[in-house]
């Protein structure tokens, strides 16, 4: 092996050090996906014979000489032999078109082989591989699951934080806001679809809305206000909503997590989507896990 | 043996083509580094209004190096080679030489008109067909134009067998004319109605699937008619003339050819795996871009063993660099592309910067360096006059190779990194990255990139200025050199 | 030798290559054409208003960072949704799966976000998702869309293509003009989710923005 070839190699073996450190460096796992394993496969084989075949060619032009028969003809002072084929050349060529031949009717076979097949044993292998790992998911494991699909999915949002983007979307470092609360109370609210079904406009006016309101915003804490007996009776005593009945008002309970990922909500903030599609039951109780650990 | 000492070449068409070849080059590279830059500093897209941002800018950025830069280069090299090989002087064709203005001026303005017209977002949106209707119908013409005076001047040539670099410019007017016309076809609205709407606006003729098809059988093989075919037409005829060595093999010229005129086709459908286009499309254009390799490479090969024992021109000729550089990365993208056509790697690869980083390896390091070259030989003979300066000329190259590494090795691990991340679940099977994880990540890279296209525009206006110098104070020359490029 | 004979006759030559490029095109593209054609059963085709903004789409070149094909990836149904069937894009002229995805695919769009959620994000993405590298598209919400092109295309395409527009899609000037309220109506009631107060007015004054018609078609992606 000579000087240039080493370098090339070298450069060759820089690259994809490189790359595999910048991926391993981000928890990727290159050995145990096949399509990651074929891929850094792959790009090896680019370093590695685009090097060592383009180098090995450069390098006759130091120590081989040209030779061989020339053609009649010259075209503008242009020369040609008529020299054989090289033949790693040409048994490599025979060789892939034959392989190819071999793939599109066997090996790959054009008319049996279907993306769609091979992602349901894809979706398949992925349940039996995670059915165990979600099966009785503790509330600690529920957590890190919910952190990690909140960013993915809600987080575009309600913000990394979970502030709600500035009233773009629900704050979930708290549960209401005042301004959320009254407007309930002003307007009613119809977009939940709770067993009670519709929350009525107008339960508290003024001054008892105003006190309900502060209230409620800040986690039923301390002294209830009188008026709030008009929300006892749906809401319950405690604001917890009655046994699912209506939704808490002092966290995110279970059924309106459900409600709102399976269907959306849109109030006066925004529309928010549904995730039905999307979201699949143990990661809407992650979800849960992680967004009620929010507002603590 | 000076076979045509006698003729005088008419060279003002390739002169011509030459200026354009280095405006549009110039101005595609520095589109390109301006985009580049806005991907790592995105506060760079308000510079001029909506007419700043990446998106507007992205196809002026690829349609001026395809249509504007590539097409010059290949334009000006046949007004130069087409002569020459064939034996024949366009002078000798009063015909041949208004046809070949006409095509100059009509293309000229048109080029000019049709980027306009992407500035303000008139596009018909298929990638490298952008170009609505109106523009399409000047792009036929030019094309037409191309076409009579090829097939004139080889209507009257004295030299009866047709030299390979002939093959590939045929090839490439052919190619070209076909999958233009298919995939460009459309029915404007504006007639379709009682002139309702804009002039401009026009439907594909194919929906969908088949769209897509059309596109990337257009798409696959715009890339092969115009970043392969003339440009290996072109180093089949400068590599020998500049180095006076005579082609290696016959044989491989011939195969190659041929085996690139039939696999080339088959491919198109590598653009579209894992796409609603059905299964054994996406396997044909899968496997058929593996054979592709060989006959690509064939070609690389050739010019490589012509070159054999002449590595004294290789260390003392820059011309020569260029043009075995630009053998090299013309046999890394096309086996690049073929191990990115393989279905599980296309699977990362596809949608990501890896794409980018394998065009910038073959148009930066093959089809910019080979245009250059062929521009560098021409120059002495076309303005009679020595080449301004050997340093600049050597320094130029070293900036501008050290500019394509950095191109694709950042857009390699860019690429491989965004694919992956994708793809990536967490121990309990959830995705583990959202998608801006994916985008932040690669601002490094992206950093790197933007630095890299300095540095090669950097070299290109290296370029410009030293065939700006040659043709107004290089020293004059009494002859023309028949192999070597003379250069102070 | 043939080949010889060849290099020596352009015209042969020429038709030779001709012969040879045709043929991959004839074997892989013509089989399928009729099949690959058909819609899914029951779709309907963009209204007006989802087509001008469809033109915005393309007129701002979205799809050179935003792709519309969601392969069949456990990765990608798990990030946006079913992955896409070829029956879904029988109305695209052109289609639209661009080949980059800079910024995230779009081909479900309009089942995980929302009008009010577009309207602050193609105003300042940076601001809504800290990091993007997506460019503010302000000019949208003061360039009027261009509907009138929209339903001249609408029309061509019923005409040419069969796509199956309602019988009062017509050539005709006064068709169009019978035509415009509906449109109206479509893009009032996107404005109506929207908080920005000129889109509102001129919503209101009988004009799209287009940024009206571009959520309206991002919406439309489901
Ligand atoms: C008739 C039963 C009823 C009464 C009385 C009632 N609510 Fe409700 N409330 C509901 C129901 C049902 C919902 C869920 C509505 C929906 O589908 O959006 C609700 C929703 C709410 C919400 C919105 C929760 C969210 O996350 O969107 C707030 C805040 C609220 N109620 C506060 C109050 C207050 C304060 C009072 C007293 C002034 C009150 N409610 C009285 C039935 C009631
Ligand atoms: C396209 C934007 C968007 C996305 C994505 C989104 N949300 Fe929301 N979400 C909203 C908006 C807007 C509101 C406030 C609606 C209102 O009350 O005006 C909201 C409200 C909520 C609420 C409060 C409902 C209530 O009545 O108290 C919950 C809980 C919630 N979102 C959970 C989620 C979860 C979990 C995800 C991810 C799976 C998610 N959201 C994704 C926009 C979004
Ligand atoms: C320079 C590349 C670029 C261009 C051009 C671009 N985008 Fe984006 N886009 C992004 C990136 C990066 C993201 C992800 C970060 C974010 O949400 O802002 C994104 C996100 C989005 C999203 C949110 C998708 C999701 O799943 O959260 C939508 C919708 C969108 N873009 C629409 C558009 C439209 C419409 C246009 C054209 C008018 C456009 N984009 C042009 C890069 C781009
Ligand atoms: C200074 C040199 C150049 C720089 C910095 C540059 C930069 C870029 C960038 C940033 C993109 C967009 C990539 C993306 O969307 O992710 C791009 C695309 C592209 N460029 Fe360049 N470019 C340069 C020169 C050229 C030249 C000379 C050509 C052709 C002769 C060219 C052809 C293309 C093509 C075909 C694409 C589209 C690739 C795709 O869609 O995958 N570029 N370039
Ligand atoms: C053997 C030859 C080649 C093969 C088989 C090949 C294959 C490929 C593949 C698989 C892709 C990626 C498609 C995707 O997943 O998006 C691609 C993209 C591309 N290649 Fe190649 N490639 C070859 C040679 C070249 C050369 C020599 C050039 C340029 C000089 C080139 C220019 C491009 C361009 C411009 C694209 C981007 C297309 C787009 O806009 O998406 N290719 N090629
Ligand atoms: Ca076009
Ligand atoms: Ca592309
Ligand atoms: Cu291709």
């Amino acid at each position: 092996m000579n000087a240039l070839m080493i370098k090339a190699l070298a450069f060759a073996a820089i690259l994809m050090i490189a790359t595999i450190w910048v991926v391993m460096s981000l928890d990727i796992d290159i050995v145990g996906d096949s399509v990651n394993a074929i891929t850094m496969g792959g790009a090896l084989a680019i370093a590695v014979i685009t090097a060592a075949v383009s180098v090995k060619y450069i390098n006759q032009m130091k120590t081989d000489t040209a030779s061989g028969e020339l053609a009649e003809e010259s075209w503008d002072g242009i020369g040609e032999y008529k020299n054989e084929l090289p033949s790693g050349w040409a048994y490599s060529f025979l060789a892939v078109f034959l392989w190819s031949m071999w793939y599109g009717f066997a090996g790959y076979p054009i008319n049996t082989y279907s993306q769609i097949g091979e992602y349901n044993e894809e979706v398949l292998a992925y349940n039996t591989k995670f059915e165990v790992v979600h099966k009785d998911a503790d509330n600690a494991t529920l957590l890190e699951m919910g952190e990690s699909i909140y960013l993915v999915q809600c987080s575009q949002c309600h913000g990394n934080a979970g502030d709600g983007l500035d009233g773009k979307a629900q704050d979930f470092t708290s549960r209401m806001s005042k301004e959320q609360v009254l407007e309930a109370i002003n307007n009613g609210a119809n977009t939940l679809g709770y067993p009670m079904g519709a929350m009525p406009a107008g339960m508290a006016k003024g001054a008892d809305a105003e006190a309900i309101a502060v209230y409620v915003a800040g986690g039923m804490k301390g002294g209830q206000p009188a008026a709030f007996g008009a929300c006892s009776s749906c809401h319950g005593l405690d604001g917890k909503g009655n046994g699912g009945m209506s939704p808490s008002l002092v966290e995110y309970d279970a059924t309106l997590m459900k409600y709102t990922i399976q269907n959306g909500k849109k109030g006066s903030m925004g529309k928010m989507p549904a995730f039905k599609t999307l979201i699949t039951p143990v990661q809407e109780k992650a979800l849960t896990v992680y967004i009620q650990s929010l507002s603590n | 043996m000076q076979s045509n000492a006698a003729l005088e070449y008419d060279y003002s068409l390739a002169k011509k083509f030459t200026f354009l070849t280095i405006l549009f080059g110039f101005l595609a590279m520095l589109v390109g580094t301006l985009i580049a830059a806005q991907m790592a500093f995105p506060e760079l897209n308000y510079l001029i209004g909506e007419y700043g941002t990446f998106s507007r800018l992205r196809p002026i950025h690829t349609n001026t190096a395809v249509f504007g830069f590539t097409v010059s280069g290949i334009f000006a090299t046949w007004f130069y080679v087409g002569q020459r090989v064939l034996k024949v002087s366009m002078a000798e064709s009063k015909f041949l030489m208004v046809i070949g203005n006409i095509q100059f001026w009509i293309y000229f303005v048109g080029a000019l008109l049709a980027t306009i017209s992407l500035l303000f977002g008139i596009s018909s949106s298929k990638e490298y067909a952008q170009y609505q209707w109106p523009f399409d119908l000047v792009v036929v013409v030019i094309w037409v134009l191309w076409g009579v005076g090829m097939m004139g001047l080889i209507g009257i040539r004295r030299e009866k067998a047709l030299y390979i670099s002939v093959w590939y410019y045929l090839a490439c007017f052919l190619g070209i004319a076909m999958l233009y016309l298919f995939n460009n076809m459309a029915i404007p609205t504006y007639f379709a109605t009682e002139g309702l709407g804009s002039i401009f606006h026009s439907v594909s003729f194919y929906a969908g699937t088949n769209d897509a098809l059309v596109q990337w059988w257009y798409g696959h093989n715009a890339v092969a008619f115009g970043f392969t075919v003339p440009i290996v037409g072109m180093i089949y005829y400068f590599l020998p003339k500049e180095s006076g060595q005579a082609i290696y093999s016959y044989k491989l010229s011939l195969l190659s050819f041929w085996g690139l005129m039939f696999v080339y086709l088959w491919a198109g459908s590598h653009h579209l795996l894992w796409s609603t286009v059905p299964d054994w499309m996406q396997t044909m254009g899968s496997a058929f871009s593996i054979v592709l390799i060989l006959p690509s490479w064939g070609s690389a090969i050739n010019m490589l063993l012509t070159m054999k024992g002449e590595w004294n021109q290789l260390t003392d000729n820059p011309l020569i660099k260029f043009m075995v550089l630009a053998s090299t990365f013309y046999m890394l993208s096309t086996i690049e592309g073929p191990i990115q056509a393989i279905r599980s790697v296309n699977a990362i690869a596809h949608f990501t910067d890896w794409i980018p980083g394998h065009v910038h390896d073959g148009v930066l390091g093959w089809v910019v360096f080979m245009i250059m070259a062929a521009i560098f030989h021409m120059a002495p003979r076309m303005f009679k006059r020595e080449i301004y300066s050997k340093k600049l000329m050597e320094a130029q190259f070293w900036l501008q190779t050290i500019a394509v590494v950095l191109y694709f090795t950042s857009m390699w691990i860019a690429g491989i990194t965004q694919g992956m991340m994708w793809r990536a679940v967490d121990e309990y099977g959830n995705l583990m990255y959202s998608f801006i994880d994916t985008v932040t990540v690669l601002h490094p890279y992206y950093t790197i990139r933007t630095l890299s296209g300095v540095m090669y525009l950097l070299g290109f206006m290296m370029f410009a200025y030293n065939i700006y110098k040659t043709m107004t104070s290089g020293r004059q020359l009494t002859e023309e050199p028949q192999f070597r490029t003379p250069m102070a | 030798m043939f080949f010889h004979w060849l290099e020596k006759n352009p015209f042969f030559f020429a038709a030779a290559i001709s012969i040879v490029i045709s043929f991959a095109g004839l074997i892989e593209i013509v089989p399928n054409f009729a099949k690959a054609a058909k819609p899914l059963v029951g779709m309907e085709p963009r209204t007006v208003l989802e087509l001008a903004g469809k033109n915005v789409y393309m007129k701002d070149n979205c799809q050179s960072c935003h792709s519309q094909m969601i392969r069949p990836f456990k990765s990608e149904t798990d990030r946006y949704g079913d992955y896409s069937l070829s029956g879904e894009y029988a109305y695209d002229r052109p289609f639209l799966w661009g080949s980059k995805r800079t910024g995230p695919d779009l081909h479900r769009i309009g089942n995980y976000r929302s009008t009010d959620w577009h309207e602050n994000h193609m105003l300042a993405p940076a601001d809504i998702v800290p990091g993007s590298i997506m460019p503010a598209y302000k000019h949208q919400f003061t360039n009027i869309a261009d509907i009138e092109t929209a339903y001249a295309e609408a029309v061509t395409v019923k005409n040419a293509f069969h796509t199956p527009y309602g019988p009062e899609f017509k050539r005709t000037r006064a068709a169009w003009d019978a035509h415009r309220p509906k449109v109206l109506d479509d893009a009032k009631a996107i404005a109506a989710d929207m908080k920005n107060k000129d889109v509102k007015e001129a919503v209101a004054n009988g004009q799209v923005p287009e940024i009206v018609a571009l959520i309206a078609y991002l919406n439309s992606l489901k």
